[in-house]
């Protein structure tokens, strides 16, 4: 099926006659998407269906005043980015939980979660992307799964894209370093 | 940057300094792929099918919470707006008229007056002690019995007045 192109989102979003159209293709090329962005940092299902409808209803009301100086793609990815972060900062004050005790709680959501069907390697890099600072875990999930270019990263980001390989490429360090201490070489 | 002489193209300032590790990181990334190419997360049964219309309904419910705000307009014809305002004119300019006609002697025997009473209500006696117990004041600053009680009429209100001359 042929992708529709975002400059055609955007003319039909700006006509009121075809606003509803035009959201509806932006859903469909997108949801999945922002999804699986959103649920490599939050890790639990039900947390991230509420973020991603929040996301869209935050596009549907800006979308307007959207510049076309960025890509649709990345500007969807800042939102998504910014509403996960504010969600995990919440998650940290209201539970009085210390930064690095969040991650071992996502971790322990992580096992118990119904909706995690990895494999022992794949469970255990998720709980090595949960040790890593966020900028660095932002950047390897772009980059590893959703291979992203550094530009579109340092466009969702706002961080350059010196600073961006650095940070991949130290998490890349980390992982490895975390998998080999668990035994797992690869 | 850095300049090779003998080709003359440049590289990035320290582009050698980590040259290594980065390629051994991409090494490592692309060994991790082929072993771990997906997260190993799932979804319920039907839920992008389904994902759609849970925003487009949360979209319709957040537009009837917030219903644009009605804007009634308080002037229904030009014709209402512009008499009002020459009524609002007319009254304005009658009153200052009025105001403008009063002798303006009045004023300061309506000021006096109302200075007058506050004094009548109070005791005598008790305002004579008064005076007498700040007449060094007077003799210092060389004011008259006139300029000290209008200051006091002028700065404390009667309850004060009569509070202080209670002790």
């Amino acid at each position: 099926m042929k992708q529709v192109e975002d400059s055609e989102i955007l003319e039909k979003f700006s006509n009121e006659k075809t606003r509803n159209e035009a959201f509806n293709l932006l859903l469909n090329k997108y949801q999945q998407k922002i999804y699986w962005h959103i649920r490599r940092l939050v890790i639990d299902h039900d947390d991230t269906d509420d973020l991603v409808q929040d996301v869209f209803i935050k596009v549907w009301k800006n979308l307007e005043k959207f510049r076309s100086d960025s890509q649709l793609y990345t500007w969807l990815y800042r939102i998504a980015t910014n509403e996960s972060i504010t969600f995990l900062n919440k998650k940290k004050q209201q539970n009085n939980t210390p930064l690095d005790e969040v991650s071992a709680e996502l971790s322990e959501t992580l096992v118990a979660s119904s909706y995690f069907n990895g494999d022992k390697i794949q469970l255990k890099l998720q709980q090595a992307l949960l040790t890593l600072p966020e900028k660095q875990k932002l950047v390897f999930n772009m980059k590893y799964f959703d291979e992203m270019k550094y530009e579109e990263i340092s466009e969702v980001l706002g961080t350059s894209v010196g600073a961006l390989k650095a940070s991949f490429h130290i998490a890349v360090k980390k992982i490895e370093a975390f998998m080999l201490n668990e035994d797992i070489s690869f | 940057m850095e300049k090779l002489d003998k080709t003359g193209f440049t590289t990035p300032d320290r582009y050698f300094d980590d040259l290594g590790e980065r390629i051994h990181a991409r090494i490592s990334m692309e060994r991790l792929k082929a072993v771990v190419p997906q997260d190993g997360f799932s979804v319920p049964d039907n839920y992008f099918e389904q994902l759609n219309s849970k925003i487009l309904s949360r979209l319709t419910l957040d537009e009837v919470r917030q219903p644009e705000a009605k804007t009634v307009r308080l002037w229904q014809s030009k014709f209402l707006k512009y008499a009002s305002v020459a009524c609002f004119v007319l009254v304005a300019s009658f009153a200052f008229y009025v105001n403008q006609i009063q002798p303006s002697a009045k004023k300061p025997v309506l000021v006096n007056q109302s200075n007058e009473q506050m004094l009548f209500d109070i005791d005598e006696e008790a305002i004579i002690e008064h005076m007498q117990t700040i007449d060094q004041v007077q003799t210092t600053t060389s004011a008259t019995d006139t300029e000290i009680e209008n200051y006091i009429l002028n700065n404390y209100s009667q309850n004060e007045i009569a509070r202080n001359l209670k002790y």
